[in-house]
């Protein structure tokens, strides 16, 4: 799992996401997700290149979003296939980060 | 009846032993098997992405709490994981162990409120086994457990859904 980051306007960071968010996916991202949500504020996660998404990797992408909510941010998750999509719901995770298939309306989201 | 598990263990690493069955150690390093195995099944039986998806997340979640819970993170235990095509869009993972009794198809778990808030680790994954798999049945076998999960496909399987 590879994690990039883009400073976008408006003090929105795209945190994007590629590869498997498995055990070991979300343990090699685990620092790098700590710093942002201890960081920035308002998140784009996107989630277009995310292949697979376990329980361990809902966990991170939890914990990111209740830290910077607590922060007073937002965090949005851009584009998620169909299948990872369904673990979100699943999980109930959608409930408490909004997932959009829209750029501009992700963007939107979080100004 | 499963072969002596001495005779497929090594010392640190599992081994392959065939198309169908591949044996685990128990840390959580041995799930990197996994998806390789199963996208070679799903190359054989024409499994769709979705299936194929779901049959890596049970196994992550079922294998991952055999390894962590069942087997108290120990290495040097096996688990095994028995595929078979059952008939056209119908597949069965069968998971055995040599871990205390656990049965995931009954086990009790947390509200999805109080996982979320962090309040509990409660069960999350197996939550998504049961969303993401078909029928399921545990069984207390001689020393262990065996879970039976299957997996249909949506208009391959004779009979319409999820049996």
């Amino acid at each position: 799992m590879q994690l990039s980051i883009e400073e976008l306007e408006g003090d929105v960071t795209k945190v994007i996401l590629d590869g498997r968010l498995d055990i070991a996916g979300a343990q090699n991202v685990d620092l790098k997700m700590n710093v942002i949500a201890g960081s920035k504020t308002f998140v784009l996660v996107d989630a277009q290149k995310v292949s697979f998404l376990g329980s361990m990797g809902l966990r991170t992408i939890v914990t990111l979003a209740r830290t910077i909510k607590s922060r007073g941010g937002k965090v949005v998750l851009y584009g998620p296939n169909q299948d990872v999509e369904k673990v979100l719901t699943s999980s109930g995770v959608n409930a408490l980060i909004p997932i959009q298939h829209d750029y501009q309306s992700a963007i939107a989201l979080l100004q | 009846m499963w072969p002596s598990w001495d005779y497929f263990m090594t010392a640190d690493s599992a081994v392959q032993t065939s198309e169908e069955l591949l044996v685990l150690q128990s840390k959580l390093g041995d799930l990197a098997l996994v998806p390789p195995w199963i996208e070679r099944m799903a190359s054989a039986h024409a499994i769709p992405a979705s299936t194929e998806f779901a049959m890596n997340l049970c196994l992550e979640e079922i294998l991952s709490n055999i390894i962590r819970h069942g087997y108290a993170n120990e290495p040097g235990h096996p688990i095994s994981i028995r595929f078979t095509a059952i008939r056209r869009g119908n597949f069965q993972l069968v998971i055995e162990d040599q871990a205390p009794p656990f049965n995931p198809v009954t086990a009790p778990i947390s509200p999805i409120e109080e996982t979320l808030e962090g309040r509990r680790d409660g069960g999350l994954g197996i939550r998504l086994i049961r969303d993401f798999a078909g029928n399921m049945k545990h069984e207390s076998v001689t020393g262990g457990n065996r879970l039976s999960v299957r997996f249909s496909v949506p208009n391959q399987a004779p009979g319409g859904p999820s049996e």
